[in-house]
């Protein structure tokens, strides 16, 4: 004959514990796996009304769309060589090669930043194959959070293709990068962008997936 | 070939984040901002701690302490407020580095400049006489740099009498005295006599530094600096048209 055996309140007690452990242990590891889980996403863009249409940029990043103002009455030349890089599709597939937690995302090296033919030793010195432009850098702009300027060398008339993104303001910039946008939604989608402890430049790093004109 | 794209991978990424924008920017450590927001958009920079730089680490410099720093931005910033934007991006200078006993191999100078960092580095403790006029000195220094083509020493020389020779370098000589001759004889100070373009910067820091008049009367007195000036004059024309001394 078998026994009836009643389980005690502390085996009951540890029983509801293991479970709740369980569950606990489950949704932590989605919530912690998926990084972009609590990210707003702009991925309707055209649902929003902008004053300039034509000047605004849609960037894909690994949590989502960013949206970028470009300002051609600021920096016309660095503005058109933008455009022209976003419509040719050469952003897609490179490499957010440089990021400063909280401070500087940078991404555009055309020629080594581009995905499964990455050069680690060279990113970062990489040419779009379109030539240098000039500097841009004697209008006022107040580089604040959300600027997107020019990269460049240690020279002016030096910016190509690389670009940079702030994530808190510089005002040391101005007057030294060329500013050609600022984004108007999506700053803390950059803000997920892999970054690495102990370097600014990154193993294994996001890539853009597409950066494409509203109006493309 | 593996073993050095491993050394080279790991020294890439083993590279400190220095999120220092000021570091990044003119490649000075230890700076903290005293001043960005001016009219000519000169930005002031100051040592919070002692700096060394160069390839040999040769450039020292240390740390000012905050009463003196107050006294001495005023001085300079009423001094280089004379320059306006567009003469001084013309002259390729946009940061101002304060900071105490700034020294150069171990010779103290009163200044640094670096024309492809825009940076002009000076020592807020140097000789109180002459302060206010070194700080042109300088600024000539960052024109002679950035302008290398229009300032001939070779033509410079020939203003000068014919059995005199400069000193080998500015360092070479220990006849430094930046006192102005009473009667100037070619040089303005004793200092000048060290090589042409210190010669240059004297003429030019004061130009800036004295009165009209007083520059008009030594160019009646002494054919020789009426010569130089005008050389100045002339070639700082070049670079900005609208600037006046």
């Amino acid at each position: 004959m078998i026994k009836k055996i009643k389980a005690s309140t502390l085996e009951k007690v540890i029983f509801i514990f293991l479970i709740l452990l369980g569950i606990v242990t489950f949704t932590s590891y989605i919530v912690i796996k998926n990084e972009c889980l609590f990210i707003k996403d702009y991925n309707k863009p055209n649902n929003i009304n902008f004053k300039n249409p034509n000047n605004i940029a849609i960037l894909s990043a690994p949590c989502g769309n960013v949206i970028i103002e470009l300002y051609p009455e600021i920096s016309p030349n660095g503005v058109e060589r933008i455009k022209t890089l976003i419509r040719s599709n050469a952003y897609e597939n490179i490499a957010f090669h440089r990021v400063i937690k909280n401070k500087l995302i940078q991404a555009g090296d055309l020629e080594f930043g581009k995905k499964g033919s990455l050069d680690y030793g060279k990113i970062g010195t990489g040419k779009s194959g379109l030539g240098t432009i000039k500097s841009e850098i004697d209008n006022n702009f107040n580089y604040t959070k959300g600027s997107v300027g020019l990269a460049r060398t240690f020279k002016n008339d030096t910016e190509d293709s690389q670009f940079f993104i702030i994530l808190q303001d510089e005002p040391l910039f101005e007057g030294e990068y060329t500013p050609v946008g600022k984004v108007l939604y999506g700053l803390e989608i950059l803000k997920k962008i892999k970054d690495q402890r102990h370097s600014e430049y990154i193993l294994r790093p996001d890539f853009i997936n597409s950066f494409k004109m509203l109006n493309q | 070939m593996n073993l050095l794209r491993a050394i080279l991978l790991l020294i890439i990424f083993i590279t400190p984040v220095k999120a220092n924008t000021i570091y990044n920017i003119i490649k000075i450590p230890n700076l903290e901002i005293y001043e960005i927001n001016t009219k000519n958009k000169l930005k002031y920079f100051y040592a919070t701690a002692p700096f060394r730089l160069g390839i040999q680490k040769n450039i020292v410099c240390s740390n000012p302490n905050k009463k003196d720093l107050e006294i001495k931005y005023q001085t300079i910033y009423k001094n280089l407020s004379r320059y306006s934007y567009d003469y001084l991006k013309k002259i390729n200078l946009k940061y101002i580095v304060m900071c105490e006993n700034l020294s150069i191999s171990e010779l103290y100078t009163a200044g640094i400049p670096d024309n492809v960092m825009k940076t002009l580095i000076l020592d807020i403790k140097f000789n109180e006489d002459y302060f206010e006029r070194v700080i042109h000195h300088e600024v000539f220094h960052m024109i002679y740099l950035q302008y290398r083509e229009i300032f001939n020493d070779k033509e410079w020389i020939e203003f000068n009498n014919t059995n005199f020779e400069y000193a080998k370098c500015s360092t070479c000589t220990k006849n430094i005295g930046l006192e102005k001759y009473l009667k100037t004889k070619g040089f303005f100070t004793e200092y000048s006599k060290s090589t042409a373009s210190e010669d240059m910067a004297e003429v030019y820091s004061h130009m800036i530094y004295l009165e009209k008049n007083e520059i008009d009367q030594i160019r009646k007195l002494d054919p020789i600096l009426n010569n130089k000036i005008s050389y100045i004059k002339s070639r700082i024309k070049q670079i900005d048209s609208s600037f006046t001394f």
